[in-house]
């Protein structure tokens, strides 16, 4: 049993060392939808975030229960959400994007979205008012304070990047549902596994894991750099 | 000379009254004590006057300012530095500190560097320039935000209860440079509930009391000009400036 483990552990390495083109066929897939899709979110999330942190407008208190809410809602029916709104019959039917990277992407955005959103407002929340006044009063633009005040929380806003970046890389139910898990076109890391493990080809699975795994080991790591250097703030 | 003149001010914080005020000036040459209790309202004051809040009745307007440019809606914000009783230091060294003003000044690349050398020597920090700032002490903090004022060379500046936090040899340093301030024309408005080396500046008192801010002279300041504010040397000492 532990000679198969480590036979099917050196396969997976040969995989990812030689460079075969199916495995990173699908890593750059998985990429690249995923990186598009937090790079759209990104921004308007963000300014979201913001404004429901210090914005107080009506209707705030029920956009920030919505987040929260569809933070906690399975991908697979986002999933089946974004499958109605580009089938045929949907919507945006005519744009052509189901089974294809911007269907992905679009799924993708939406359970980004959330995550980002929610978590920057909890970090802007929690910032030291004193930041964007001190910075104002020096004579900083407005755009420049803002700029101040995220520098400022740029280790809790790197914090919801990667927990965005995670959960959309990671993610199985929409991709597959939107995607359709076609051979080099929409087929990412989370859906080649699911598929090579019920054929029962181990060795490419546990690459492509490995793949995540290392990923996920790095971002954390970082983050967990950044958190140890920024010492809590006193007066 | 620029001055920040507010008309018919009046500060609530919901049903709570802090104070109101016909009018009040704050103009370059001018170091001003601000004296009151706590909670009386000093912090709110000088925040107004920074643009940082808004009064809840009456306006604050500036005199003898470069025009903004269309994009500035605030036109009260970066007209007087305002720093806090604790203040804020960003993220960073305290070289990182020290230079965050830089592209606000209007000075040339060499005089700001002789200045953030200068004021780095002034406040003593030389041998802390590239340490984080979160990681010095209370004094070293406030003689840090100062010395980064000073770089600026504002025309107005306010200090909120400035040496809560130092010993006598921060004082003396902050003295230093607040002086130096003074002579070169800063208007500034100082607040402390008691006496303190900054204080011995000052020729002029404003004090918050009963929910008003009354204005005195010290004895060898009386202004000139007839539009200068009410004042009254004899008892009472301070006139209500409402």
């Amino acid at each position: 049993m532990n000679e198969g483990w480590l036979a099917l552990l050196q396969q997976a390495l040969g995989l990812l060392f030689s460079l075969d083109p199916d495995v990173w066929s699908i890593v750059s897939v998985s990429f690249s939808v995923s990186f598009a899709a937090l790079g759209i979110t990104l921004l308007p999330s963000m300014i979201l975030g913001f404004m429901l942190a210090f914005g107080r407008f009506p209707g705030r208190w029920f956009v920030t229960n919505l987040i929260q809410t569809l933070q906690s809602i399975p991908t697979v029916v986002i999933g089946l959400l974004v499958y109605l709104m580009l089938t045929r019959m949907g919507p945006l039917g005519d744009l052509r994007w189901l089974f294809t990277q911007k269907g992905m992407i679009l799924g993708q955005m939406m359970i980004c979205a959330p995550v980002l959103v929610a978590m920057s407002q909890a970090a802007f929340t929690s910032v030291d008012r004193r930041a964007w006044e001190t910075s104002r009063t020096l004579g900083a633009s407005w755009f420049r304070g803002i700029l101040t005040v995220c520098r400022e929380l740029k280790v809790p806003l790197l914090m919801a990047i990667v927990a965005g970046f995670s959960r959309i890389l990671t993610e199985v139910g929409c991709s597959m549902m939107v995607g359709g898990n076609i051979a080099d076109v929409t087929r990412n890391i989370p859906t080649a596994i699911a598929l090579e493990t019920s054929k029962g080809d181990f060795a490419q699975a546990i690459a492509l894991g490995l793949v995540l795994l290392i990923l996920s080991l790095v971002l954390n790591f970082t983050l967990g750099t950044l958190r140890g250097k920024a010492e809590p703030r006193s007066h | 000379m620029v001055k920040l003149v507010a008309n018919n001010l009046e500060m609530k914080f919901g049903e709570r009254h802090i104070f109101s005020v016909d009018r009040l000036q704050l103009s370059q040459g001018q170091t001003i004590h601000l004296q009151g209790d706590n909670g009386c309202g000093k912090t709110t004051l000088m925040k107004l006057l920074a643009g940082l809040i808004s009064p809840s009745r009456g306006a604050i307007t500036t005199e003898g300012f470069e025009p903004l440019p269309w994009w500035r809606s605030n036109a009260l914000l970066g007209k007087a530095v305002y720093l806090h009783q604790h203040p804020y230091l960003f993220d960073g060294s305290v070289e990182y500190n020290l230079s965050y003003p830089h592209p606000f000044c209007n000075m040339t690349k060499q005089q700001l560097s002789e200045r953030t050398q200068t004021a780095i020597e002034m406040a003593e920090l030389t041998h802390l320039k590239n340490q984080a700032a979160s990681s010095l002490s209370g004094g070293e903090k406030q003689r840090l935000a100062i010395a980064r004022a000073w770089i600026m060379q504002p025309k107005l500046l306010m200090l909120d209860e400035p040496t809560s936090n130092m010993d006598r040899f921060s004082q003396d340093l902050v003295l230093t440079m607040i002086s130096d301030l003074q002579q070169l024309g800063t208007g500034m408005l100082i607040s402390s509930h008691q006496s303190c080396v900054l204080t011995s500046l000052c020729n002029q008192t404003w004090v918050i009391e009963n929910q008003h801010i009354m204005s005195s002279y010290t004895a060898n300041n009386i202004p000139d000009s007839a539009d200068s504010a009410p004042i009254n040397l004899q008892e009472p000492r301070y006139v209500i400036a409402n």
